[in-house]
């Protein structure tokens, strides 16, 4: 028996309008909430979007074959997956092969047996009570990485600073930080490996832990001993977080920076040019003896420095790609905030699968900051 | 993703087939692991049919080598597509992960 509070999601993936029909049907009488695609790619991305507990697929698509759909599918779901298929010769074949399929039926189907089957699967599926306990989870990390983030917006006289983040539906372990200081600013920006709570906590200890730091005068000494920090903190979790870490001075427009294993930070000219920070070291936790010496750029009037996540990079065949792209949305806008939402439309939300993070440092030109 | 391995004179390649992200990363380290337990530590691992790999991917990587060194042994990795390229020129760990062309010359000076 289906209890009235379960909530279970499936996604329908058929051609044919009629059996779509009686499929949907079929499921939802047995107490799931449904949704339908036509097509592959269509139903790939309703999986996505959905996160289902149940997929039924057929195999014969008039965009991609099922068994590619399958692949797709189960490199980001876990979803069962029924497969359906009008050729009954095919069955036993498709039987025979670890195609990532929990169960298959030949068509025509009787109701009946395909609710018994879906039955028999979700005997074995974890107890609604687990499934709830990762929602929640998920949540949990949701809050954590909101946590993060600077709460309201900051102030350097001659500047224009602005952040944007948008998480994924998988919790990432992006975020940003950025405070005052006598001179001018300090920035954080990392990512911790992977999704989910376990990013999510590695994410807030790397922000105390770099926050601690800022009362250190030496940039060099203060990394150092925080890389040192995380390090060991991370070395039980085999993960790593990219971090990038700058020092404004306001009055001079220097910035002092070390970059681990992050990459993309780029120095945007008033000229229209845009240059890369190469990252300086691999990532912190990534490898044992690593070290991160500093680096220095000017930004002049006019300028930007723009440090992206790699939610945005993945959108883009190359890097040099990349940082045109970047340049062309940062370039000419009015402002850090305005800048900062260019880019981050870069990376479409409807595709993205990690988180996306921008935070624009823009200089203002002479005449503005005078 | 799919697994495949061989073991070669010199050293033990395995193949790794499709996406190298979240799902798969804890795959491709049980896999290596179960290879380097079998007795070969020189391990060569041909990147040929992955086209895409993640922070997570790019941290299973870093696993296997280590599991490796700590065998006595190493971990290189050959025929780099571009993307994978780019994501560890961008973490530096091109620096420390040293690819081949092709899992032949991985070993093959020494």
């Amino acid at each position: 028996m289906v209890s009235p509070t379960e909530s279970r999601r499936a996604v329908v993936i058929e051609d044919d309008p009629d059996i779509r029909g009686l499929l949907v049907r079929v499921l939802v009488k047995q107490g799931f909430d449904v949704t339908q695609a036509g097509a592959g790619l269509p139903g790939v991305e309703e999986v996505r979007r959905v996160k289902p507990d149940l997929v039924t697929l057929d195999l014969n698509l008039p965009d991609l074959d099922g068994l590619e759909v399958c692949k797709l599918l189960r490199e980001f779901s876990d979803a069962f997956i029924v497969m359906l298929t009008a050729r009954a010769d095919e069955l036993d074949k498709l039987t025979g092969l670890d195609n990532g399929a929990d169960e298959y039926l030949s068509k025509p189907f009787s109701p009946r047996e395909l609710q018994s089957r879906i039955n028999a699967l979700f005997r074995r599926r974890p107890s609604p009570a687990a499934d709830s306990a990762a929602r929640s989870d998920l949540e949990r990390a949701t809050e954590v990485q909101q946590s993060l983030l600077p709460q309201e917006d900051i102030q350097v006289q001659g500047y224009d600073v602005a952040g944007v983040f948008r998480p994924s539906r998988n919790v990432g372990g992006d975020f940003y930080d950025w405070y005052r200081t006598p001179e001018g600013l300090h920035l954080t920006f990392a990512d911790a490996m992977g999704k989910g709570m376990g990013a999510a906590l590695i994410a807030a200890t790397v922000r105390a832990v770099m926050r601690s730091t800022g009362l250190r005068h030496d940039l060099d000494t203060a990394f150092a001993s925080a890389s040192k920090a995380i390090a060991e903190d991370l070395d039980s979790s085999n993960s790593f977080v990219t971090l990038f870490h700058a020092r404004l001075d306001a009055d001079s427009g220097t910035v002092a920076y070390v970059d681990a294993g992050h990459g993309l930070a780029l120095h945007v000219q008033s000229t229209g040019t845009v240059h890369r920070l190469p990252s300086g070291g691999p990532p912190v936790g990534a490898w044992a003896g690593s070290e991160w010496p500093q680096s220095v750029m000017e930004l002049a009037p006019g300028d930007s420095l723009v440090v992206v996540s790699d939610g945005v990079l993945d959108v883009f065949e190359s890097v040099e790609d990349f940082t045109d792209a970047v340049l062309q949305a940062a370039h000419n806008q009015e402002s850090a905030q305005s800048a900062s939402t260019a880019i981050l439309a870069l990376a479409p939300a409807e595709t993205a699968e990690d988180d996306v993070t921008v935070v624009v440092v823009r200089r203002l030109p002479q005449e503005v900051a005078a | 993703m799919e697994f495949s391995h061989e073991v070669k004179e010199s050293y033990a390649e395995v193949k790794a087939n499709g996406r190298l992200n979240m799902v798969s990363a804890p795959k491709l380290r049980e896999f290596v692991t179960d290879v380097i337990a079998a007795g070969s530590n020189r391990i060569v691992v041909n990147l040929e049919n992955t086209a895409f790999m993640d922070s997570s991917g790019l941290g299973a990587l870093i696993g296997c080598l280590k599991a490796a060194r700590q065998a006595g042994g190493d971990l290189r990795i050959a025929a780099v597509q571009p993307q994978v390229k780019m994501v560890l020129q961008l973490t530096s760990m091109d620096k420390v992960l040293t690819s081949y062309t092709s899992a032949d010359e991985a070993f093959s000076n020494d």
